[in-house]
């Protein structure tokens, strides 16, 4: 019996979302609480909010638990959901500089101006799989959880002229000398070292939720499109254009890796004033280019930049080196590169995996007219005038395929 | 297009201590598509009509099901359906198909339309890959699922010089993909969704309907509307307008047929038929059957009732 | 009575024809040419790469421009084939109609309007002016398509019919581009060039690069291709030879100007100008 062809079909559906349900929900195991979600898997709640384009740490992790850690599902069920939703405030823009700093590097440079601010991160630590019998593990972090307060701490930082950061409260802007330290780029600015591309206009930023944006797209399209993007799409985007047979860019310098918080700020209606509505988590990352190009400014550097929600840096690092690789590839058709088509049309993640599965549903109306055609081609080989092989000819790529066009 | 919107403000203001709630507008009836998203498709539909064939790029929301499976259709249904609407959905022609069922109950849910599996009794019929049998009327509306909408995508890759070649009507390579194909297979080789030119202006790709069905398209009397989800655009063909299959004129364009097959339950043989191989390698219990289930059915109904 | 041909319309006129690039600057001007050794000006901030280009075409008349590399000959060729904007001055076509249209005012939709059947281009480089992943006979039906032709029996008459003329083989002609010679794929592009009968067809360098052998045998097919069809030509070539075999009346450039212009048999026995003389004593030895 055909999997389109069963009678019932609603009936069967409703078996199938029975069985996820019941499989998942009616375990032996204890029920996972949305807590240990966000507070013991939170870089697959942070990932799940950036691929799906909004901040509620309960609601990604209630999308995890019924996605059963599918994060690109989990996504998709939070932004069917955001869709549903009435949108009723645009958020003021946000001064990157007004941001609560929980980690902040800095490779460029060994003494930039403040901290070199580890964080939380495991970078610095072996990958070794922690073999500790689970029950033994459990008793110790009991034992300790009565003394640790739970705040984004333990801090430590490389750079020991730094006074004060050791075993405190939290690295704030405050506690960091009460002043902005000044970016990476704001230094290179000063030694003239920076090609300066900011603008004088302000254009509206692109709001790729509400419009199609295809090549040639602005700036904004672009970066709002890879702060949603599947983290795994440009982490490869990205790898393949550095070693892959037709990429043409390369690894940047990182001038800022930040994860921090920042408030957001709307206008009350009737009051016109600003009114603080919360805040987001961000990584965030300045990165510097080395221009070598020979239309370029060769004396100085040029910057991307990446913003995702959350923290997620090697998202944030890739969308910067992509986000300066597109500028400097502007030179495909209509000025816009392939770059920037690979970025705007295939990063989603969404978009891919949905696409790809697609390829389950039934298919069975177009196979039989492609078979259809496969008779029809050899009875043209038997009639009076034969095609012309030209199988023959060596080294012969493969043509443009007219069949191209609809799904496959 | 019966759906209707009634939105009250709050004016009053709030002395004491402002809360989020009072910022907010009171939801509107609870669905899967927010009302201005519901008004920039129908803006993008109106669009779509006014100008048969071209892709009109539209603000595409996330649907319930995933991009390729239907979001697009789902969305031009939801935007056009109302109370007094009888919505038909079916995939390959089968209106039990599960993705049809999934579909269906999600529009008849959230928009309170009533379903059938009759052709004559809907008025909004949404499809994937086929056109219903039955002949369709001026006051119904043919919803179809476009998997990948752009008919040149197979001898051009760049979006901004594919919107040159349809701006400039510029379908030289779509030709000369025609040439090389029949020069090398002795027959076009397009199974389908094949590229057809609307109202002498944009060629389209009519999603993978097969070839069999695209006939009847030609001055049909009822609207089409395609909906890509996933690629963000819509398109259209309205009531009485041509829509002719790219061949050439002494290359007929060929619909799908096997001699001598006929449906094995409703004994048709004008109908696009599907296959059902034999069993195994010795059996002859290969057959072929309708796939247009609905119309199949009602043949069959009909017939012993004579 | 001695019977007088009417003269032939004109159906090109290139009318102080010029190229800067770099900064637009009119001192440039003064700055290059000839006389200061160089096209580009000292401080390198422009390169004028033609200036005060002027000449005519009459119908079935073949015009040459002769120059080494940097001469400017390229510039000229682009800008009248529409591939590059011009700086100054205006190139003339008179159109199947009988208008005139300057072609460097023209947008680019109108410009490949044209180029499908009243104004072809072949390039040195077969690779520029055919598609190498189509057989030689799409490449023709991409011209004839272009022009409208729906018909597949009669497209295929036609395409054989170029083929057969351009001395490509027949069993060839559905065979991929790509895998043609260099000479092979420049015959291909002198048939798809022909397949909607342009009157104007401009020649860039369209024997450079070939084997002489192979290339002289193209280059004999393009004398009786101009001699049979009528059409007007312009053909730039660094080569004297070329120029000598295809045209009647060509033009010297140097530095991006024209140093010397006339009929193509004077130029060669009795050059005027000092760098023409060095150009033809060269090519003589």
């Amino acid at each position: 019996m055909g999997y389109a062809a069963a009678r019932g079909g609603l009936d069967a559906i409703s078996a199938a979302e029975a069985l996820v349900r019941d499989a998942r929900d009616l375990a032996n195991s204890p029920w996972l609480e949305l807590d240990q979600l966000i507070d013991r898997q939170r870089l697959a709640v942070d990932r799940v909010m950036g691929e799906g384009g909004l901040w509620d740490p309960r609601l990604a992790a209630r999308a995890l638990q019924q996605s059963e850690g599918d994060t690109i599902e989990a996504s998709h069920l939070l932004r069917s959901y955001r869709a549903t939703m009435p949108r009723f405030a645009y958020s003021h823009p946000v001064d990157m500089d007004d941001a609560r700093v929980l980690r902040r590097i800095v490779p460029a440079f060994r003494n930039p101006p403040g901290p070199q601010l580890l964080g939380r991160t495991t970078d610095y630590t072996g990958r070794l799989l922690d073999r500790t019998d689970d029950a033994l593990a459990r008793e110790r972090a009991e034992k300790r959880s009565i003394d640790w307060a739970p705040a984004e701490q333990a801090v430590t930082t490389s750079n020991p002229t730094d006074a004060g950061t050791v075993a405190s409260t939290g690295p704030t802007k405050a506690h960091l000398g009460d002043r902005r330290h000044r970016r990476l780029l704001d230094v290179l600015r000063d030694m003239d070292l920076m090609v300066d591309r900011r603008r004088t206009d302000d254009p509206e930023p692109a709001d790729i939720t509400r419009a199609a944006t295809r090549p040639p797209a602005p700036r904004s399209a672009v970066l709002a499109t890879m702060a949603r993007a599947e983290t795994g799409a440009l982490v490869n985007l990205w790898y393949r254009n550095i070693l892959g047979p037709d990429g043409y860019i390369h690894e940047v310098t990182l001038g800022e890796v930040r994860h921090a918080e920042i408030p957001v700020t709307v206008t009350h209606p009737h009051t016109g004033g600003p009114v603080d509505i919360g805040g987001v988590r961000v990584t965030e990352v300045e990165a510097i280019e080395d221009l070598d190009g020979a239309d370029e400014d060769r004396t100085r550097f040029d910057a991307g930049y990446g913003l995702c929600f959350g923290h997620n840096e090697k998202k944030a690092i890739a969308m910067a080196n992509l986000d300066i690789a597109c500028h400097r590839d502007g030179g495909g058709v209509g000025g816009a590169s392939d770059l920037e088509q690979s970025i705007l049309m295939t990063t989603d993640g969404l978009d891919a995996s949905g696409f790809l599965e697609h390829l389950k549903l039934p298919h069975y109306v177009t196979f039989r007219s492609m078979i259809d055609r496969k008779m029809a081609m050899r009875s043209a080989r038997t009639a009076e005038h034969p095609v012309f092989d030209t199988t023959t000819a060596t080294d012969a790529p493969v043509p443009v395929d007219p069949r191209e066009g609809d799904c496959a | 297009m019966s759906a209707t919107v009634s939105e009250t403000i709050d004016w009053s203001i709030p002395t004491e201590g402002t809360r989020l709630d009072a910022l907010v507008e009171p939801a509107v009836e609870a669905g899967i598509l927010d009302e201005h998203a519901k008004r920039e498709l129908r803006r993008a539909i109106l669009t779509a009509v006014c100008v048969p064939g071209y892709q009109v790029p539209f603000g595409s929301r996330e649907m319930p099901v995933a991009r390729g499976w239907g979001s697009g259709g789902l969305q031009i249904t939801l935007a056009i359906v109302g109370l007094d609407d009888v919505v038909k959905v079916i995939d390959q022609g089968d209106d039990e198909g599960v993705n049809a069922v999934n579909l269906r109950r999600l529009v008849t849910d959230t928009t309170g339309a009533t379903e059938t599996t009759e052709v004559s009794e809907a008025t909004v019929i949404q499809t994937r890959h086929r056109i219903p049998e039955d002949a369709l009327e001026a006051h119904q509306t043919l919803v179809l699922q476009v998997p990948v909408p752009e008919p040149l995508r197979g001898v051009e890759r760049n979006i901004a010089e594919l919107g040159r070649m349809h701006a400039e009507a510029d379908y030289s390579r779509m030709w000369v993909s025609l040439y090389e194909d029949k020069v090398r297979n002795g027959v076009i080789t397009k199974s389908t969704g094949y590229p057809c030119l609307v109202g002498g202006r944009y060629v389209i790709a009519t999603t993978p309907i097969p070839r069999w069905d695209v006939p009847r398209l030609h001055r049909a009397p009822f609207l089409s509307l395609f909906g890509a989800g996933r690629e963000r655009k819509i398109y259209a063909i309205p009531p009485d307008t041509d829509v002719e299959p790219l061949t050439f004129d002494d290359v007929p364009f060929e619909i799908e047929k096997t001699p001598g097959a006929r449906c094995s339950l409703c004994d048709a043989t004008e109908a696009y038929l599907i296959e059902i191989p034999p069993s195994d390698a010795a059996a002859d219990d290969g057959r072929w059957i309708c796939s247009d289930t609905a119309w199949c059915r009602r043949r069959r109904v009909e017939a012993s009732q004579s | 009575m001695t019977l007088v041909s009417a003269p032939r319309p004109t159906v090109l006129r290139v009318d102080r024809l010029g190229k800067i690039f770099g900064s637009q600057n009119p001192a440039a001007i003064e700055q290059t040419g000839p006389e200061v050794g160089s096209e580009k000006t000292p401080d390198g901030s422009s390169v004028v790469a033609a200036w005060d280009v002027s000449f005519d075409v009459a119908a079935g008349e073949a015009f040459g421009v002769i120059g080494e590399s940097g001469s400017g000959k390229s510039t000229v060729m682009r800008a009248i084939a529409g591939d590059h904007s011009a700086s100054a001055g205006s190139v003339r076509m008179r159109r199947r109609d009988g208008s005139t249209s300057d072609l460097l005012t023209m947008t680019q939709s109108e410009r490949r309007a044209l180029r499908v059947d009243e104004l072809a281009v072949v390039y040195q480089d077969a690779a520029d002016g055919l598609d190498l992943n189509v057989t030689a006979g799409g490449n023709i039906a991409d011209r004839l398509t272009a022009a409208g032709g729906r018909h597949f029996g009669q497209i295929r008459e036609r395409a054989a019919e170029l083929l057969e003329r351009t001395e490509v083989p027949l069993d060839r002609m559905d065979d991929l581009v790509r895998t043609f010679s260099g000479g092979m794929r420049q015959r291909v592009q002198l048939a798809r060039a022909l397949a909607n009968r342009p009157p104007i067809v401009l020649f860039d360098e369209p024997t450079t690069g070939l084997d002489a052998s192979v290339a002289a045998g193209v280059l004999d097919l393009i004398r009786s291709l101009l001699e049979e069809l009528g059409i007007a030509a312009v053909v730039v070539s660094h080569d004297f030879s070329v120029i000598e075999m295809l045209t009647t009346r060509c033009m010297v450039m140097q530095h991006g100007r024209v140093v010397e212009q006339g009929l193509t048999d004077q130029l060669f026995e009795d050059p005027q100008a000092p760098y023409t003389q060095r150009l033809v004593a060269a090519a003589r030895a």
